[in-house]
C-alpha cells in the first residue's frame, strides 16, 4: 500500500479547513430555535422513550456530522491516492515508448498486447507526481511522437489511449532518436573552431520501453542521459504460427502451371499440425496439411493454373495468439509475352541477345527488313498497336508507331530540324538524368487497348521533339543511370564506341547514358508510350557495304542484359509472374498501364482512395497500413487493372516470445519484474463510497430518521 | 398563543339558542332554594307525591282530612318539591390556556358563559370560577336569574390568564369551599405534569355530576412545527429539545391519542363525563350538538 500526494501544502491547508468549518457550522446549527408551547408534557412523553439509550441517541443526533466527516475522510483518502503494488516512478522526466508493431496485436494475455502496454503506460502516468513531465512516443518501424513533454496527466492519458495498433514491423532506433532529443542535446561547433558548445542543457529522463522486444538490437546508439527501463509485454511462451513468405512462380517443368510457395514458421514450443488453405479469387482452391515442429519452419507449395489475374490468399487454419500473420496474399499477373518487332537490315548480336532463354520467356520477336516499313501492312500494324515494342535498328518509320520504340543508331522521325540554331541554343543539356525519377510516363503494356490512337499532330510541339547532334569524336561514357530499369545492372565503363551522335530527349525524357559528347542513350515519353534512342549503331555498314562493329558492346556481358532490360521494360512485361509484395506502411509506386490523371486504389477494407500523380508524374500510394490486397483502378476504368498485396512477412513480428532483455547501444536492458498491471488505484472506490455516504446523508437529512 | 382582542363571549344568536335549553343532571340533588327542578325532598308544590304517617310535630296543614275521616288515622299528604340546581363551571386559567386561535381560555369562558346562561335562564344556581381563584382573592360569584348575566360576564372578563396552579390543588381548594352538590363542568387542557387523576378523584368524591371538557388547541392536536427546536413550557419553563421529523410527529400524535384515551377511560370508570374538544369546534356546535348528545343540556 502506498500513497501518492496529489495536493500541495496550501491545498491541503484549504482542505483541512473544511472539517473545522463543518464542525463549527454544526455547533451553530445546534443552537435550537426556542419555541414556547402550551406544555412540554406530551412532547416530553413523546421523546421520553427515545432517551432511554442516550449514548446511541447522542450518536444519532450527530449522525449528519459523522456522515459529513466520513465523507471528508473518504475525500482526503482519495486525494492521497492509496494504491497497491505500484512500481515507484523515479525521476521527474519520463519518456514512454509504446510499441505499436504488428506483434503487439497478439492476444496471448486475453487483451491485445498493445492494450496491456497502454494500461502499463497509463499506470505509470498515474504515478507521476505533480510537476513531473512525460512524453509519449509510439513506434513501429517509424516513430511517432504522440505527445511531447507535458505534465498534464489527463492529456498524456488521452494520448496514450488514442494509440492504435499498426501492422508494421518494429524498429526502435527512430523512436530512440526522438526520445533522446532533449536528454542528449546536440553540440554545436563552428567550422574550423575547436570550441565545442553544448547548445542546450541536458534534461535526463527515464525511458520506459513498453514492448515485446521484437526489434533488432541497436548497437550504435548512445543512451547518454536516458535511463532505459524495459517493460516486456506478453506471455513467456505464446503460441503462434505465421507465414513469413508467400510467392508464386512459373512451374519450371510445366510452363502452363504456376506454383505458390509459402514458408510457415512455428513460434510455439509444441509441434503443430494444421491446414493451410489456398484461396484463389475468393474461392477455396486447395488445402494442405502442414506440420511444423516446435520453433521450426515448414514449407508448403501449391500447383495452380491461373487463367488471367489470380488473387491468392493463403490461410492457416490454426488459432493462435496473433491472427494477422496467418493470412498471406499474393497476386499472379498472367504472363503475356511481349510482342516485339525488330526492324533491322541485319544484326546478329541483337538477334542472338533477343533469342536467349530468358528473353524468349518474356517476348516473342518478329524480325523484318527495313523495307517492311514501307508496306501497308506495317502502317496498319503501327496504327493499331499490334506490337508492344518496335526496335528500329539503323532505320526509322515515317511516323511514330503506336508502340514503345527503341531506335538503335538512328534518330527517330520526330526530331527537331538540326538547321534551327535557336532550338539548339534553347535546349542546352537540360536533361541531366534524374536518378529518382527515371521516366514519367510508363510503357504502354497494352497498346492495342488504346482506342484514342491518333496520328502525330501536324505541328508538333517543339518540346516533344528529340534534338540530335552529330559528333565527330568517339564518345567517352561518363555516367550511367543505374537506377532506371533500362540501364540497371549495366556496366558501361568497359565499352568502346567508335561513333555516336549526341541527343537531348524531349521534355519529360531522361538521358540514361551520358558521354563527354552529350547523351548517347535517352528515353522519353510519348502519348503513353516510351521511346528509347541509342545514339550509336551496334553494327554499322562500312563504305564497301560490309558489316563491321561500331562497338565492342556485344562482347560484353552487359549487352544481353541491356536487351533483356529493354524487352522487359519497353516490352511491358515482368519476368516474375507475381507482383511484389509491399510491406505495411511502405510507399508503393504504382505505374498505370495507360496514361491517366488519377488512379483509385481500393483498400482491403473496401474503402477507396484517389491517388493524384506527384510532380514526377508517378503515383505513389502510401496508405498501405492494412494487410491484404489492394486493387488499382486507372482513371475511369470500371474494373481494377492492377492488384498488389501487402503482407507482414516478418519473422521477428511472428515470433511473439517477449524478449527478456533488449540491447540498446552497449547496454543490455533487462525486463522489469512485476509486469502485471497491478497498480490498483483506490481513489475511484473511495469517491464512490463518498458518493454513497453523501446519498445516505441526504436521505438521513430528508427523512430525519433521528431526533 | 397571543391574546387576541376576544370577540364577545355570547352572541345574540347564541343567547337565543341557549334560552331554549336547560341543564340536565344525571342525578337528582337537593337544592337550597326553591327552584324549577324536582328535588329529592318532598315539598310544597302542587304535585302530589305520597302519603306518610303523621308524627307529632308535623304541619297540621298537610294532614289529609278526608283520609282521616275514612280511616280515622292521620296521614300526611306529601307533595313534590321543586328546587334549584347547582351548576359549577370550573375554568383552568393557567398560562397554557392562552394558546390557540381563539385562545383556549377564551373558548373556555365562552363555554362556561353559555352553560351558565342556560342555568341562569332556568333559575339554577350558577357559579363560575377559575382554578386558583381563592389565592387570587377572586372567588366566583353565586349567580341566579337572568339578570345576573352581566355579573357573570363581568367576572369572566376579569378572569386572569396566568393562574398557574396545579390541577389537583386548584380542584382541591374549590371542593373545600363548595360542598354543594350539582353539576360541575371542568374546562381544562389536562396538561398537568402532576397528572389530572387526583383532581378528578376530588371531584368524584364530592358526588357531583362531573363533566370534564378536555380543551385542546389545534396546535396541540396537529403541531405545525419544523426544524431543530427547543420547546419551552410556558408554565414551568421546562425545556424539551426536539428535531422535528415525520416520525417524531407521528409519535407525538400517538402519544396524544393515548393520553386522550387514558383520560377517557379514567373518567368513564368513575362515571365522569369526558369530552375532548378542539378550539376549532364552535361553541354553538359544542353546546347545541355534542353536549346535548352527552346529556348535559336539553
Amino acid at each position: 500500500m502506498s500513497f501518492l500526494n496529489t495536493l500541495n501544502w496550501w491545498q491541503w491547508l484549504l482542505m483541512a479547513m473544511v472539517p473545522i468549518g463543518i464542525i463549527s457550522l454544526y455547533f451553530l446549527k445546534l443552537r435550537r430555535q426556542p419555541l414556547v408551547v402550551p406544555s412540554t408534557y406530551l412532547w416530553s412523553r413523546t421523546i421520553e422513550d427515545l432517551h432511554v439509550n442516550s449514548i446511541w441517541q447522542r450518536l444519532r443526533q450527530s449522525l449528519l456530522l459523522l456522515l459529513q466527516l466520513l465523507l471528508l475522510l473518504l475525500a482526503f483518502l482519495a486525494f492521497v491516492r492509496p494504491n497497491w503494488d505500484g512500481t515507484e516512478l523515479t525521476g521527474d522526466r519520463f519518456v514512454f515508448l509504446i510499441d505499436t508493431s504488428a506483434s503487439m496485436q497478439a492476444t496471448d494475455l486475453g487483451k491485445t498486447r498493445l492494450e496491456l502496454a497502454k494500461e502499463q503506460a497509463i499506470n505509470l502516468i498515474e504515478q507521476m507526481k505533480p510537476g513531473d513531465a512525460a512524453m509519449v512516443i509510439s513506434f513501429s518501424n517509424t516513430a511517432r511522437i504522440e505527445q511531447s513533454f507535458t505534465s498534464n496527466r489527463s492529456l498524456l492519458r488521452a494520448k496514450v489511449d488514442r494509440i492504435k495498433a499498426t501492422n508494421r514491423t518494429s524498429e526502435l532506433s527512430e523512436a530512440l532518436r526522438a526520445a533522446s532529443g532533449l536528454a542528449n542535446p546536440g553540440r554545436a561547433s563552428e567550422q574550423g573552431s575547436l570550441v565545442d558548445i553544448q547548445v542546450a542543457e541536458a534534461l535526463p529522463a527515464t525511458l520506459y520501453i513498453i514492448s515485446d522486444g521484437a526489434f533488432a538490437s541497436i548497437p550504435d546508439f548512445s543512451l547518454g542521459n536516458l535511463e532505459p527501463k524495459y517493460i516486456p509485454v506478453g506471455k513467456p511462451m505464446p503460441k503462434n504460427v505465421g507465414i513469413v513468405s508467400f510467392t508464386t512462380e512459373q512451374n519450371s517443368e510445366k510452363p502452363t502451371q504456376q506454383q505458390a510457395f509459402a514458408r510457415i514458421e512455428n513460434h510455439s514450443d509444441e509441434d503443430l499440425t494444421f491446414n493451410a488453405s489456398l484461396f484463389m479469387n475468393g474461392e477455396l482452391y486447395d488445402a494442405k496439411q502442414v506440420t511444423a515442429a516446435a520453433r521450426q519452419s515448414a514449407g508448403v507449395d501449391f500447383d495452380f493454373q491461373a487463367e488471367d489475374v489470380a488473387l491468392l490468399r493463403l490461410q492457416l487454419e490454426q488459432s493462435d495468439d496473433l491472427e494477422i500473420d496467418n493470412t498471406a496474399f499474393a497476386v499472379v499477373n498472367n504472363t503475356r509475352l511481349a510482342n516485339v518487332l525488330l526492324v533491322t537490315p541485319g544484326n546478329d548480336p541483337l538477334r542472338q541477345a533477343m533469342g536467349t532463354e530468358e528473353a524468349t520467356k518474356i517476348a516473342s520477336v518478329t524480325v523484318v527488313e527495313p523495307e517492311y516499313l514501307k508496306t501497308e501492312e506495317f502502317r496498319q500494324e503501327s496504327v493499331s498497336g499490334s506490337y508492344d515494342l518496335i526496335v528500329f535498328d539503323r532505320c526509322a518509320p515515317e511516323v511514330m508507331p503506336q508502340a514503345n520504340t527503341l531506335f538503335i543508331g538512328h534518330a527517330p522521325p520526330n526530331v527537331r530540324p538540326a538547321a534551327d540554331p535557336t532550338a539548339e541554343a534553347a535546349t542546352p543539356d537540360d536533361s541531366v538524368p534524374d536518378d529518382t525519377a527515371p521516366a514519367d510516363v510508363p510503357p504502354g503494356e497494352d497498346a492495342a487497348d488504346d482506342e484514342e490512337d491518333t496520328t502525330q499532330a501536324p505541328p508538333p510541339d517543339i518540346d516533344s521533339l528529340w534534338t540530335i547532334k552529330p559528333t565527330a569524336a568517339p564518345p567517352i561514357v561518363i555516367d550511367t543511370d543505374r537506377a532506371h530499369p533500362l540501364t540497371q545492372l549495366i556496366e558501361f565503363g568497359n565499352v568502346v564506341i567508335i561513333e555516336s551522335f549526341a541527343m537531348t530527349p524531349p521534355s519529360g525524357g531522361a538521358v540514361l547514358i551520358d558521354a563527354d559528347t552529350g547523351g548517347i542513350f535517352a528515353v522519353a515519353p510519348r502519348d503513353g508510350f516510351e521511346d528509347a534512342v541509342l545514339g550509336f549503331e551496334i553494327i554499322s555498314t562500312a563504305d564497301n557495304g560490309a558489316a563491321e562493329f561500331n562497338t565492342d558492346w556485344p562482347l560484353r556481358q552487359s549487352f544481353p542484359v541491356f536487351v533483356l532490360n529493354a524487352l522487359q521494360y519497353l516490352g511491358g512485361t515482368t519476368s516474375a509472374s507475381a507482383t511484389a509484395s509491399a510491406n505495411p506502411g511502405s510507399p508503393m509506386l504504382i505505374r498505370p498501364n495507360t496514361p491517366v490523371d488519377q488512379i483509385a486504389v481500393e483498400l482491403p477494407s473496401g474503402s477507396r482512395t484517389i491517388v493524384e500523380p506527384n510532380t514526377q508524374k508517378s503515383f505513389v500510394f502510401v496508405a498501405t497500413e492494412q494487410l491484404g490486397l489492394y486493387h488499382v483502378t486507372e482513371g475511369n476504368a470500371e474494373k481494377p487493372t492492377q492488384h498488389f498485396p501487402v503482407n507482414l512477412f516478418d519473422t521477428r513480428e511472428s515470433d511473439l516470445t517477449p524478449r527478456e532483455a533488449i540491447e540498446l547501444g552497449h547496454e543490455e536492458v533487462k525486463g522489469q519484474a512485476g509486469l502485471e498491471p497491478t497498480r490498483k488505484e483506490l481513489w475511484r472506490w473511495l469517491l464512490l463510497a463518498g458518493l454513497a455516504v453523501l446519498v445516505f446523508e441526504w436521505y438521513v437529512y430528508k427523512r430525519r430518521v433521528y431526533l | 398563543m397571543a391574546k387576541t382582542t376576544s370577540p364577545p363571549l355570547l352572541s345574540p344568536a347564541l343567547l337565543a339558542q341557549l334560552e331554549r335549553m336547560e341543564l340536565v343532571s344525571r342525578k337528582v340533588f337537593r337544592g337550597r332554594m326553591k327552584g324549577e327542578r324536582r328535588s329529592k325532598r318532598k315539598g310544597q308544590s302542587v304535585e302530589f307525591a305520597d302519603f306518610r304517617n303523621y308524627v307529632p310535630g308535623d304541619d297540621l296543614r298537610f294532614i289529609d282530612w278526608n283520609l282521616y275521616a275514612r280511616l280515622e288515622k292521620l296521614f300526611l299528604k306529601l307533595f313534590m318539591e321543586e328546587e334549584d340546581l347547582h351548576f359549577y363551571a370550573l375554568i383552568d386559567a393557567s398560562s397554557s390556556m392562552s394558546f390557540g386561535e381563539p385562545t383556549k381560555l377564551h373558548y373556555a369562558k365562552q363555554l362556561a358563559a353559555s352553560l351558565g346562561f342556560i342555568g341562569l335562564c332556568r333559575a339554577d344556581r350558577v357559579k363560575i370560577e377559575f382554578l386558583g381563584a381563592q389565592r387570587r382573592q377572586q372567588p366566583g360569584p353565586v349567580l341566579r336569574g337572568r339578570s345576573s348575566l352581566w355579573r357573570m360576564m363581568e367576572y369572566l372578563d376579569g378572569l386572569p390568564g396566568d393562574v398557574n396552579v396545579s390541577l389537583a390543588s386548584g380542584v382541591k381548594e374549590f371542593c373545600l369551599r363548595n360542598s354543594g352538590k350539582g353539576i360541575l363542568v371542568l374546562i381544562t387542557d389536562l396538561m398537568d405534569k402532576q397528572g389530572y387523576e387526583t383532581a378528578i378523584r376530588y371531584l368524584v368524591s364530592q358526588q357531583m355530576d362531573v363533566y370534564v371538557i378536555h380543551l385542546l388547541s389545534e396546535e396541540e392536536i396537529h403541531p405545525d412545527v419544523a426544524g431543530d427546536l427547543k420547546l419551552v413550557d410556558c408554565e414551568d419553563n421546562d425545556q424539551a429539545e426536539i428535531t422535528v421529523s415525520r416520525p417524531l410527529l407521528d409519535r407525538y400524535e400517538r402519544t396524544l391519542a393515548s393520553f386522550i384515551s387514558a383520560a377517557q377511560s379514567f373518567c368513564a370508570k368513575r362515571n365522569v363525563m369526558y369530552m375532548m374538544t378542539s378550539t376549532e369546534t364552535p361553541v354553538e356546535t359544542l353546546v347545541g350538538n355534542y353536549l346535548r348528545q352527552r346529556g348535559l343540556v336539553r
